[in-house]
């Protein structure tokens, strides 16, 4: 069965808002629903993010001050992101952060999706538990993990300690910091997407665990033969939005602006952090402009992929 | 790189409102071509359509007279300090009761004050503070963006030589003061009396140079406890703390006449080793805890070091936040051959050229903080023994606060009497220099990088941005 | 990974052991793991209830209790106003983001209409943009319409998001084609079968929307602060920042506050969560 998208083609007419008038065809009417239905949002969107956007984008080919100065400089910021060793460092660390949050909130999701879909005495305390991080303000999760983390009396190196490790720096030592994030990240998230998960999980019809049940099929296999492709639209949409939200890095911004500002030795400035950093502390506007532009061109063609490998994210039950 | 007349975008707006605007010095586009220039030229009607685009930066509307002027600080109403928030509304209900055009104070928090984007964001749609305050780190960027006003035309020659030429260096462009400190702020050391007493080590045992200093820490050095700390975020204030020991060596930044890097010498790498061998040696934390290196009680009060590197605001810090800690202060250790040093830091007032009354503006700093009335240095006085703990930075209120018995007890005292005369003021360099240097701390402290070559690369970096920077001198 | 349905398919003899044993392992091993999610939180409550000089010490319950923290946040400044502020704004965008983003998600998926899928791509591509890119131009357009410093500059740039549409869109797209053609039949209007037959099938995703909605407006800062200067307007996150000093931060004064303002989105979120089952339950789509 192909989806919604096949409307409905035997449809008696009918009478439109019993207006006089031209009397619009029946997907014309439709049509127009659906433009009103948009309009809000699509105005909204258009005003507030696409128009803003567009500034910032041609911003990229200006040398702008911040102050009122700027002038026009071609391609002089583009040239710049080639040559500039901080940039490319901050793509690499995206890169690798982006690598590893994904599969990684992927997995804790699921995870704690199946592990509270089922009954189970307080399953709802324990839903509500592994949301809770959620719920607290990045800010404070960002001070409340760096006391936590701090060398030596920090809590997570009293409790390695206690198992007769010591002597390592979570957010002071540049080949581990990232991971330190990483963690953070996906301890904040992980209760969010457990709650997509769940509501994907919920939507799958009860019968056809019934029915591998009589087939005999193995705890494995069901996952794997039934959750799983079951769970592909609630895993497009949790693979897109954590991918676009880690590459943009809507999360990480927070916790890093104010757990390392990009350090130590700037194993930590991903590129959002490092624009941010060109644009507000060091006014070059143009050339944090560029660069993300570059990063929305990034984003664009990965979503891209996506939606071609998914078929625009639609799928169906059977 | 030279300003390019012929690729400035001339729009009315632009220049009617900026005439003396310096174009941001770009190291990239200092590699611009000549002929890239004029293809660059060329496309000015391009550039001037989406000049009318972004108008909105370039409209500061002059209202005939405006009302009220917004005073953009962290301090109050709202703050986190009584005394200080106390202190600016005092002084913003004096200047009221006496002029027509009022001020409004606005607070910003801290954190986002320096380093976040609601200042930014304001200046780049127009909307700019009148009146705000900046470090001396922050200041080219301001000054070379032209939202400064020269304050000098305002005051008295009594009160230009009333200021501490250490202070005013780096706040004067051609002999004009384009900020008013509010407060001078020199870094040193500070320890526990419990922490040394608990290791069996005494007064005599204060270090005196960086050997010392790490000799002392690794006894002070225990399982909950580290001997030293030293900022390790990366940022101005990192720089800041790092500077005494880069001068104590004989090492700077940038020659005497701005326009070369420095950096590439022996004083600048043995400061980058020592920095990385208190790491190395395990005797200083790689990150701290509370409000990072410059938070006294979140750090040396809670027992995680020793000896803390520390301006003189601890003190009232410790006043307010720690009853009772004893503690005392030393300068910084030196090198083998090395002379003590200090940086002077402390925020200072400045008003807006862009304001729609900068010259009210300009006046209500210069009276605040930079006239001869009693008022003025009573001001200043207060800010620096009561609301805070400051040395002034005018003569006249540094002598007023010692009759007062302001540093006549311990810390207040080796700060004023040891640390200030060794001191020298906050250098302002642009951005880009500021992150070089940033860098190679960076690279050596935590990363463990050779502190030789990272001198170098910092230099080069330096040199490459100071090739095309135009703006006003560094210092 | 714990095995799901290990529970359900453990039918066979041979594995009656692990059938009484799993279920207990499981809960064990849900509440170990729970009990060390929130752990890092209860050690910021119980920052909350100790003295100021306390607050850094090795020990996570308090040597000397006390509620001075929270007596501090709510007397030194006026932090009921900021939480009603931060309640009106947050709880607006939600409810008009949520009735917006359903529209729009509905047509989306259900209608058919030309350019359907290039609109829906140019929505979805302002998913891929992020405040801190766009917030100088943004800031200006606001200022420009006349709504710095006002609820208007808080509430109105806020609601439009992509994200909500987006997942409305699929949760629109799973739903059953014959609702649909049945209320198509009975000559319903669109928005009769907007408001009458996907509304009250949408209840559960817009119980979850409403949560992460309300959350993020609640938990927003930068733009809150950017847009207002205004004190009487400021919402709690900027309240809570303010606790944050140059040289010494108000640790104890933070953490009580944070755990104030924990308390709302924790409460909403734990009748949601019920009400999100319950919802799922009744909603048709078993």
């Amino acid at each position: 069965m192909r989806t919604l998208l096949d409307a409905p083609s035997k449809v008696e007419k009918r009478p439109v808002m019993g207006r006089s008038g031209p009397r619009l065809k029946r997907s014309q009417r439709e049509a127009l629903a659906a433009y009103l239905f948009i309009l809000p949002d699509a105005l909204g969107l258009a005003i507030f993010v696409a128009l803003p956007m567009l500034f910032s984008l041609s911003l990229g080919f200006f040398s702008v001050n911040g102050f009122g100065g700027f002038r026009f400089v071609g391609l002089a910021n583009y040239q710049r992101m080639l040559i500039d060793p901080l940039f490319r460092q901050s793509l690499w660390v995206t890169f690798v952060y982006v690598l590893i949050l994904v599969p990684a909130l992927y997995v804790a999701g699921l995870g704690l999706a199946l592990l509270v879909n089922r009954p189970m005495p307080f399953v709802g305390v324990f839903r509500s538990m592994f949301f809770v991080p959620n719920v607290v303000s990045l800010v404070v999760v960002a001070l409340t993990w760096q006391v936590m983390l701090v060398d030596k009396v920090g809590f997570i190196n009293r409790i390695f300690e206690f198992f007769g490790v010591s002597g390592y720096s979570w957010l002071g030592d540049p080949n581990i910091t990232l991971y330190s994030i990483l963690f953070v990240t996906v301890w904040f998230l992980m209760g969010y997407y457990m709650i997509i998960f769940l509501s994907g999980l919920q939507e799958i019809p009860r019968e056809y665990y019934d029915a591998a049940r009589i087939d005999g099929a193995g705890p494995a296999a069901t996952f794997f033969r039934i959750t799983l492709p079951l769970l592909r639209p609630t895993s497009f949409f949790v693979l897109l939005v954590s991918l676009v939200s880690a590459v943009s890095g809507s999360q990480a911004f927070d916790l890093i602006y104010i757990m390392t500002r990009g350090g130590p030795d700037n194993s930590t400035s991903l590129v959002i952090f490092y624009i941010y950093q060109q644009a507000f502390q060091f006014n070059n506007y143009g050339y944090a402009a560029a660069m993300a532009s570059f990063l929305v061109l990034i984003l664009l063609i990965v979503t891209f992929i996506l939606f071609a490998v998914t078929k625009g994210g639609r799928f169906h039950f059977t | 790189m030279k300003p390019s007349s012929q690729s400035e975008v001339t729009s009315s707006v632009v220049s009617s409102v900026t005439p003396t605007e310096n174009p941001v010095p770009n190291s990239a586009l200092s590699n611009l071509t000549r002929r890239e220039l004029i293809i660059g030229g060329g496309k000015v009607a391009v550039a001037a359509a989406v000049t009318s685009l972004f108008s909105p930066f370039n409209i500061y509307v002059k209202a005939a007279t405006p009302k009220s002027l917004s005073f953009w600080q962290f301090y109050g109403p709202g703050g986190g300090s009584k005394m200080q928030d106390q202190w600016f509304q005092d002084m913003v209900k004096s200047w009221n009761s006496s002029h027509d055009v009022k001020v409004d104070l606005l607070y910003v928090p801290n954190q986002e004050y320096m380093n976040g984007s609601k200042l930014q964001t304001a200046f780049a749609s127009g909307q700019g503070p009148d009146i705000f305050i900046i470090s001396p780190g922050d200041f080219l960027r301001y000054y070379n963006g032209g939202v400064l006003v020269d304050l000098s035309q305002y005051m008295e020659d009594a009160a230009k030589k009333d200021f501490f030429d250490t202070v005013m260096e780096t706040r004067v462009v051609d002999g004009k003061i384009y900020g008013l400190p509010m407060e001078v702020e020199p870094m040193a050391m500070y320890y526990s009396h419990k922490a040394f007493t608990d290791a069996k080590l005494s007064e005599a045992d204060v270090p005196k140079s960086w050997d010392q200093l790490i000799e002392v820490s690794k006894k002070l050095t225990k399982k909950n406890q580290f001997g030293c700390l030293f900022e390790t975020g990366p940022g101005y204030y990192q720089n800041f703390t790092w500077y005494p020991f880069l001068w104590q060596g004989g090492g700077d930044m940038v020659t005497p006449e701005g326009n070369k890097s420095a950096f590439n010498s022996p004083g600048a790498a043995q400061a980058l080793k020592f920095w990385q061998d208190t790491i190395k040696q395990n005797v200083a934390p790689r990150n701290e805890l509370g409000g990072g290196g410059g938070d006294v009680v979140g750090n040396m009060v809670a027992g995680y070091c020793a000896i803390q590197n520390l301006g003189i605001w601890g003190v009232s810090a410790l006043r307010e936040g720690a009853k009772g800690f004893e503690y005392g202060v030393f300068p910084c250790p030196t090198p083998p051959n090395g002379k003590p040093k200090s940086v002077l830091g402390g925020w200072s007032f400045v008003a807006n050229a862009k304001s729609k009354d900068p010259e009210t503006a300009a006046k209500f700093c210069v009276w605040a903080l930079g006239s001869m009335s009693d008022d003025s240095i009573g001001r200043v006085v207060d800010w620096c023994i009561k609301a805070k703990s400051d040395i002034s930075p005018r003569k006249s209120a540094l002598d007023k606060a010692t009759q007062l018995g302001g540093y006549s007890d311990g810390a207040m005292k080796v700060f004023k009497d040891e640390v200030f005369p060794t001191g020298r003021g906050e250098p302002r360099v642009p951005p880009e220099v500021y992150k070089a240097v940033s860098d190679a701390i960076q690279a050596c402290q935590l990363g463990g990088a050779n502190p030789e070559q990272q001198a170098a690369e910092a230099s080069q970096n330096i040199d490459a941005y100071l090739a095309g920077y135009s703006g006003a001198p560094l210092k | 990974m714990p095995e799901p349905t290990a529970q359900i398919h453990a039918a066979r003899p041979s594995r009656n052991v692990f059938r009484r044993l799993g279920p207990i392992l499981l809960f064990c091993f849900t509440a170990v793991l729970a009990v060390l999610t929130v752990s890092p939180l209860l050690w910021m409550i119980c920052a909350s209830l100790k003295p100021g000089d306390e607050t850094f010490s090795p020990n996570m319950l308090p040597q000397h209790w006390t509620l001075e923290n929270f007596q501090y946040v709510f007397t030194a400044s006026p932090f009921w106003r900021y939480m009603i502020n931060s309640f009106f704004v947050a709880g607006t965008i939600t409810v008009i983001a949520l009735w917006f983003h359903s529209m729009a998600g509905f047509a989306l998926a259900r209608l058919k209409f030309p350019g359907r899928e290039l609109i829906f791509l140019i929505i979805f591509s302002t998913f891929l943009v992020s405040l801190p890119v766009i917030i100088v131009p943004l800031f200006i357009l606001v200022r420009q319409m006349g709504m710095v410093n006002s609820y208007a500059g808080l509430i109105i740039p806020a609601i439009f998001n992509a994200f909500g549409i987006f997942l409305l869109r699929q949760f629109y797209i799973a739903i059953p084609q014959e609702l649909q053609e049945a209320a198509v039949i009975d000559g319903a209007s669109y928005f009769r079968i907007y408001w009458s037959v996907m509304l009250p099938l949408s209840r559960p995703i817009l119980a979850a929307l409403a949560v992460f909605f309300f959350l993020a407006n609640w938990n927003a800062f930068i733009w809150p602060l950017t847009i207002t200067n205004d004190r009487n307007l400021w919402v709690v996150q900027i309240a809570i920042a303010s606790f944050h000093q140059q040289y010494s931060s108000s640790w104890n004064y933070i953490m009580a506050g944070s755990a104030i303002i924990a308390v709302p989105t924790l409460l909403l979120f734990f009748i949601f969560q019920r009400q999100l089952v319950e919802s799922i339950k009744t909603s048709g789509l078993k």
